[in-house]
């Protein structure tokens, strides 16, 4: 796995997720695996912040968010997932997140959060990881 | 009910329509008015026939609790209500009395099939003596025509009554029914979501434990100290894991009754000092200091359990150092010798627990966990069990604001096990 080619080499992807164990989980994959650099965060106005810039190609956006507020209030990864597509500058792809994984769900988190891809919780292997993010990235 | 216009018609009540039904008419009623006062000298015999049968059916003794003064009580009242039927007044009160006779029968459960008997027995008994009265046949014919369509009104509203008490008996039931419905529907409801979060609760650090492994095993750490960083987080999420199983099992058996305590006298201060010490290397990392405040104290002996008591001390001062980025947790008793408790306290210097969650902080899962403590990770349970370990122990547990405000105050009580015993006296 080590020496397979860089595949996400020069691309920055925003991680938005509540479990600091994940999240690095994530990060690791994604750098060593993918070649990648990361961001992680859950502060809404700095990720806000980040997805204006146009420098982010692709946010991992975690559905439950425990610890995000916006506005005086809690938001979840669906709501969040809106703003940033308004936010964003250019078409920015959001994988989203979800421990959730029941039938329908799918449909429904993609549907509603406008998200363009979804990652069904846990991933174990980090390939798998970085081909998702890939994909995602390219047809963007 | 009478309405005020005639052009309306009477609601049609059970016995004006049976007496429809019956052809009861007004000249009936004055036969049996005339019958009356010729079959008054057979009223005594009438009810003697009656309870020959009823008081020896199966279950009559669970009935007929009074014995033999309940059953001549009823024969005068049997009797009472063979004047009734001759008296020729079959109105509202008059089936509404019958109506409480039935309903009383349901309520004792006197099998109605008894009493329909015995009434059999009552009505061949009357027309035979009828008979007597009148031997011409046309005479015979009429009376005893009024005295069955009278004794078949009495029948059917005993009937009806018996029918309708067992309906309201089943709608009382299945109202009774409906509610523990609802009540295991909410419960199921309550262990469903239990089911859940502790699902999810449990795959998290299994989770971790497995991502970061394969991390390891894919070489996709570029030196041994990130590897060994990684595995410590493995190791980390391994314990959470066994803590969290540990609260599980601690927390299934308290509910399901199954913990069993073994309560003895305690003298708090072994347990004191064979606690703080397990939390002292976690406080010391973090720079704070543990003040035992006891140690000047003599403290009088509690009855308890030892590993239970020490269990709850442990979970609150750990939870005073998570909670606490730095200063003290000083740890404190206080008896009180009127209320014969023993109160211990552990007050931090830490970020508090606001007012309005001191409460839920002892219920399954919820977490106190502010966004200034991110990775503060427990399973949720701890205080839970606290609670219901301290009130299983006959004390209380909990939560008040610390002395200048700020950090919190956790508290539990321990019964004493001499409340007479003052300090001075232990001293002594």
């Amino acid at each position: 796995m080590s020496t397979q080619e860089h595949t996400l080499q020069g691309k920055s992807v925003l991680i938005v997720e509540d479990n600091e164990l994940v999240a690095k989980f994530f990060r690791m994959a994604l750098e060593r695996a993918g070649g990648c650099s990361c961001l992680i965060s859950e502060d809404v106005p700095a990720i806000l912040e980040h997805v204006s810039s146009g420098k982010i190609d692709l946010v991992l956006l975690d559905v439950s968010l425990n610890n995000s507020e916006w506005e005086g209030r809690s938001i979840n990864g669906v709501e969040l997932c809106r703003m940033l597509k308004e936010k964003s500058p250019r078409r920015l792809p959001v994988l989203l997140a979800t421990a959730h994984a029941m039938s329908g769900d799918r449909e429904r988190l993609l549907e509603s959060s406008g998200a363009d891809g979804y990652l069904e919780k846990p991933v174990y292997d980090s390939a798998i990881l970085v081909e998702k993010v890939r994909s995602l990235i390219e047809s963007a | 009910m009478s309405s005020p216009d005639p052009r309306l018609p009477l609601p049609e009540s059970f016995v004006d329509e049976m007496k429809r039904y019956l052809h009861l008419l007004p000249e009936d009623a004055n036969l049996l008015r005339e019958l009356g006062p010729l079959m008054e000298k057979y009223l005594p015999e009438m009810a003697e026939k009656f309870y020959a049968q009823v008081p020896h059916h199966p279950g009559a003794s669970r009935v007929f609790i009074g014995g033999e003064a309940q059953v001549e009580r009823l024969k005068s009242t049997l009797q009472a209500w063979g004047r009734g039927l001759f008296n020729g007044v079959y109105d509202e009160p008059y089936a509404e009395h019958r109506f409480l006779i039935g309903f009383r029968h349901v309520r004792i459960s006197l099998d109605q099939k008894y009493v329909i008997s015995a009434m059999g027995v009552v009505r061949s008994f009357l027309m035979e003596k009828l008979f007597d009265e009148f031997p011409a046949r046309e005479q015979r014919l009429a009376f005893s025509q009024a005295l069955g369509k009278i004794l078949d009104l009495d029948l059917n509203l005993m009937c009806d009554s018996y029918f309708r008490a067992t309906m309201a008996h089943l709608q009382t039931l299945n109202q009774e029914l409906e509610q523990a419905g609802a009540q295991l529907a909410g419960a199921n409801a309550i262990k469903d979501e239990f089911l859940a979060q502790v699902s999810h609760d449990l795959r998290t650090p299994l989770n971790s434990i497995l991502s970061f492994t394969k991390m390891v095993l894919d070489g996709l750490c570029t030196n041994p100290e990130e590897e060994k960083e990684v595995l410590r987080d493995v190791f980390s999420s391994g314990q959470l894991l066994l803590r969290l199983v540990n609260d599980l099992l601690d927390i299934s058996a308290i509910e399901a009754g199954k913990l069993a305590l073994d309560i003895e006298e305690l003298d708090p201060r072994a347990v004191l000092d064979s606690t703080l010490p397990l939390v002292a290397v976690q406080a010391a990392s973090k720079d704070l200091q543990i003040i035992d405040e006891t140690l000047e104290q003599s403290l009088p002996a509690v009855r308890s359990d030892e590993i239970r008591f020490r269990q709850v001390l442990l979970n609150l001062l750990s939870n005073a150092v998570k909670f606490t980025a730095r200063g003290c947790v000083r740890v404190r008793a206080i008896e009180s010798p009127a209320e014969g408790r023993l109160r211990i306290e552990i007050e931090d210097t830490g970020i508090g627990v606001p007012v309005e969650k001191r409460d839920a902080v002892f219920e399954k899962f919820v977490r106190h966990n502010p966004k200034a403590l991110r990775g503060v990770t427990g399973s949720g349970l701890g205080l839970a069990i606290a609670k219901r370990l301290v009130e299983m122990m006959h004390g209380e547990i909990g939560l008040e604001t610390g002395a200048d405000g700020k950090g919190s105050i956790a508290w539990f009580t321990l019964p004493l096990a001499d409340p007479q015993a003052t300090e001075e006296a232990r001293t002594a």
